[in-house]
């Protein structure tokens, strides 16, 4: 008899054990359903529309995201470079190529929360397209770093993790057939302050 | 021995069945997505900015540090709501949202007359009502049609540097969410 109430017991623990978590820890993940990887660069396309996964639902409601509409924009994040190294504040770094079609963009470091890094400086830790320096054949080239860097530049600072959110607006690359031949700026390493 | 393997299967089949249950249940009943703590900073039909630089912290997270917004909820079921917003800015962009955040309708700058922000939100319902006798000031809006009750209406405007920053807070500060008679 206390046999069966302890396993009774057993398998419901592991039933709402378990099934919390999981649903925890998919919550958490940054990699999701219905993502679209370009190169380094994530998005959620569907994020917060009607024809979202349940995952993404759920996310949604628990970190009250409003997400962009596809008549806005688009928003990409990277949290690797280009070999597969996560990206760290105290690093240096280089955005370089072509973006696609868009009115305009905003490129800006961002830490674990996908909010702006706080560098304590006035200079904020975001650009904008309007604002680059162009090589003639239209690509821009972006250092990304704590030390002031000729051309355009990105200001970071502190240490940690550290992701690049790259957000298009007003771009026809945010209806789902834009999305193909798409090809989003390398992010190259270029030294770290260990 | 068997009877232990079969309660920790049994665990299992029922953890799926919880994770399932359980997914779907938290936007019923979360309380801090964006209409909670929409509802937390202020009332319906008020415009509230959802960036940090008004004070405090963002009401809603993943703003754009290059762009401020603000947003107003609205219910339906009093009526319609229309929004309009004042000046020229560089771009904005407006999103309907229903009550669990989810994006009805967005446009920007370049679908609306004139480049103005003037919307109305209603349900397919009211459209029908107004389409019937559409009053004079309502001809240059546009009309989004949600079927919805409550909702969320946001406008995003882009900062493209420090000097614009006033011409911006103006642009939101001066933007109006009311109900509308017809």
């Amino acid at each position: 008899m206390l046999k069966n109430a302890i396993l009774t017991l057993l398998s419901l623990a592991i039933a709402i054990g378990l099934g919390g978590y999981s649903v925890w820890y998919a919550l958490n993940a940054q990699d999701g359903v219905g993502a679209i990887r370009i190169g380094q660069w994530t998005a959620f396309p569907e994020v917060g529309t009607l024809a979202a996964d349940p995952y993404s639902k759920a996310r949604v409601a628990r970190e009250g995201v409003l997400a962009l509409g596809q008549a806005e924009g688009l928003a990409f994040v990277a949290e690797r470079d280009d070999a597969g190294e996560p990206l760290k504040r105290e690093c240096t770094y280089t955005i370089e190529g072509g973006y696609p079609t868009a009115r305009f963009w905003t490129l800006y470091a961002a830490d674990q929360s996908l909010g702006v890094i706080d560098t304590g400086k006035p200079r904020q830790s975001a650009l904008q397209s309007y604002d680059m320096l162009r090589r003639p054949d239209n690509s821009v080239v972006i250092s990304v770093g704590s030390r002031p860097a000729p051309g355009n530049w990105l200001l970071t600072g502190g240490s940690g993790k550290m992701y690049f959110v790259l957000t298009f607006y007003d771009t026809p690359i945010a209806s789902s057939t834009g999305l193909s031949d798409v090809t989003l700026p390398r992010i190259l390493k270029a030294g770290c302050n260990a | 021995m068997r009877k232990l393997l079969h309660a920790m299967i049994l665990g299992l089949l029922g953890a799926g069945i919880v994770h399932i249950v359980v997914l779907f249940l938290v936007p019923e009943f979360s309380e801090r997505d964006a209409w909670s703590r929409l509802a937390m900073a202020s009332d319906l039909y008020k415009m509230t900015r959802l960036d940090a630089e008004a004070g405090g912290a963002p009401v809603v997270k993943s703003v754009d540090p290059l762009f401020y917004a603000a947003a107003c909820r609205f219910d339906l079921t009093d009526g319609l709501v229309r929004i309009r917003a004042p000046g020229d800015v560089p771009f904005w962009s407006a999103s309907v949202y229903d009550r669990n955040g989810h994006n009805i309708y967005s446009f920007n700058d370049h679908n609306a007359n004139g480049e103005k922000l003037d919307a109305v939100v209603l349900t397919p319902a009211q459209m029908i009502d107004v389409r019937r006798d559409l009053p004079e000031d309502l001809q240059g809006a546009i009309f989004v049609e949600a079927p919805i009750e409550e909702g969320i209406f946001v406008v995003r405007a882009f900062v493209p540097d420090e000097s614009w920053k006033p011409i911006v807070s103006r642009f939101l500060e001066q933007s109006a969410c009311e109900l509308q008679d017809y």
